[in-house]
């Protein structure tokens, strides 16, 4: 009796079901969020405008060189990237605020491969739902955003990469 | 009801309590960081933590003024009671809050957490650069904020109040539309001279 009652409870009052479980660190969103498009130039000078990688699965992090937890989750970004760019899916980490020097300073400690983007006058993440740094999003092949972030993430965490890269399909 | 029958259902007794956060009773835990001397407070229920982190002024000063504040404008904010503040949800429900509900409670009088808001308009009467004024925005804990489970903040939060004065925080959170609120008591403002 007791243990029906537990296996009723469970199935109930689990607030999340397994297949949400799997899905832990990335919140999907409502699929009629069209992400914001923008124009920004990357610390090499080179051009990316978002709307150019429609078909594609794009991963957007904002961030700036201060703020602690979007330094800790660099290097797992950077080792997501490795895997990442293999398949063909595109990510973009967009600094707010800050000049090309401190993000050049940054990366000395922190090497990255992946475009940083300058927002320096944060008109780019005024366009998007961010309240905090880091915030990442990741959108869908048809320019909808998927599934978002708010703080620091194992980006290398393979369940977390197997669920980017299902939105390839 | 005989003790024995009692016994069988005390499990799901205990598992239907451990799924309401509203019931589970919060703990505060104070620590001092013993190279540094700065003390923190954290709030933690069903998950959730709220801690705040004693910021010298000396350290607030210098981080806006590297961020183009001027001399006069980094130390009004160092000497505001900042703090640095990481809330967490590593519960299982939906989470939001709005820094405009929470009140401090100063030696019997009720004030307001110092938002980005209440400072932006100050830096904007006084011309205060642009750049500075986002870097200053984004370092802030946000005004309001939804987390769902794994979400967390790092930011700053001001009290207002001088160095060394201390204070009650009483808070309010939305938990998957439960309301929860609480107090950590006795917090300290730092000051310089630890």
């Amino acid at each position: 009796m007791c243990t029906r009652l537990i296996i009723i409870f469970i199935i109930l009052f689990s607030p999340i079901s397994i297949a949400e479980q799997l899905k832990e660190g990335l919140t999907p969103q409502p699929n009629d969020i069209s992400a914001p498009n923008f124009v920004l130039t990357d610390i090499d000078g080179n051009k990316h405008q978002l709307t150019d990688y429609r078909g594609k699965v794009v991963i957007i992090n904002f961030w700036a060189t201060w703020c602690p937890p979007c330094r800790e989750e660099m290097p797992s970004m950077q080792r997501a990237w490795e895997q990442l760019e293999k398949e063909g899916i595109m990510l973009f980490a967009i600094n707010v605020g800050e000049d090309e020097d401190a993000i050049f300073q940054f990366t000395a400690n922190y090497p990255v491969e992946f475009p940083l983007l300058m927002d320096q006058d944060s008109s780019v993440i005024n366009r998007w739902p961010v309240k905090g740094l880091p915030t990442t999003f990741v959108v869908n092949v048809n320019g909808k955003i998927a599934y978002r972030a708010i703080g620091g993430r194992k980006w290398d965490d393979p369940k977390l990469l197997a669920i980017i890269k299902s939105l390839k399909h | 009801m005989k003790y024995y029958t009692l016994k069988r259902y005390l499990p799901f007794v205990f598992l239907t309590i451990s799924a309401l956060p509203g019931v589970i009773s919060a703990e505060v835990i104070t620590t001092e960081d013993k190279q540094t001397g700065l003390q923190t407070w954290e709030w933690k229920q069903a998950g959730i933590s709220l801690k705040l982190i004693q910021r010298l002024p000396d350290q607030t000063r210098a981080f806006f003024l590297a961020r183009g504040f001027t001399r006069a404008d980094a130390n009004t904010i160092g000497e505001a009671c900042v703090f640095q503040t990481i809330f967490r949800n590593d519960g299982k429900e939906s989470l939001s809050y709005d820094l405009n509900e929470w009140d401090i409670v100063h030696r019997g009088k009720m004030l307001t957490v110092q938002t980005r808001e209440r400072w932006e308009n100050k830096w904007l009467a006084k011309n205060v650069g642009k750049s500075a004024r986002i870097a200053f925005h984004w370092s802030l804990l946000p005004t309001r904020q939804s987390f769902e489970p794994s979400d967390y903040n790092w930011g700053m939060t001001s009290f207002g109040l001088a160095p060394g004065e201390s204070f009650d925080l009483s808070f309010v959170l939305n938990v998957n539309n439960t309301v929860v609120k609480d107090r950590i008591s006795e917090i300290v403002c730092s000051s310089d001279q630890l």
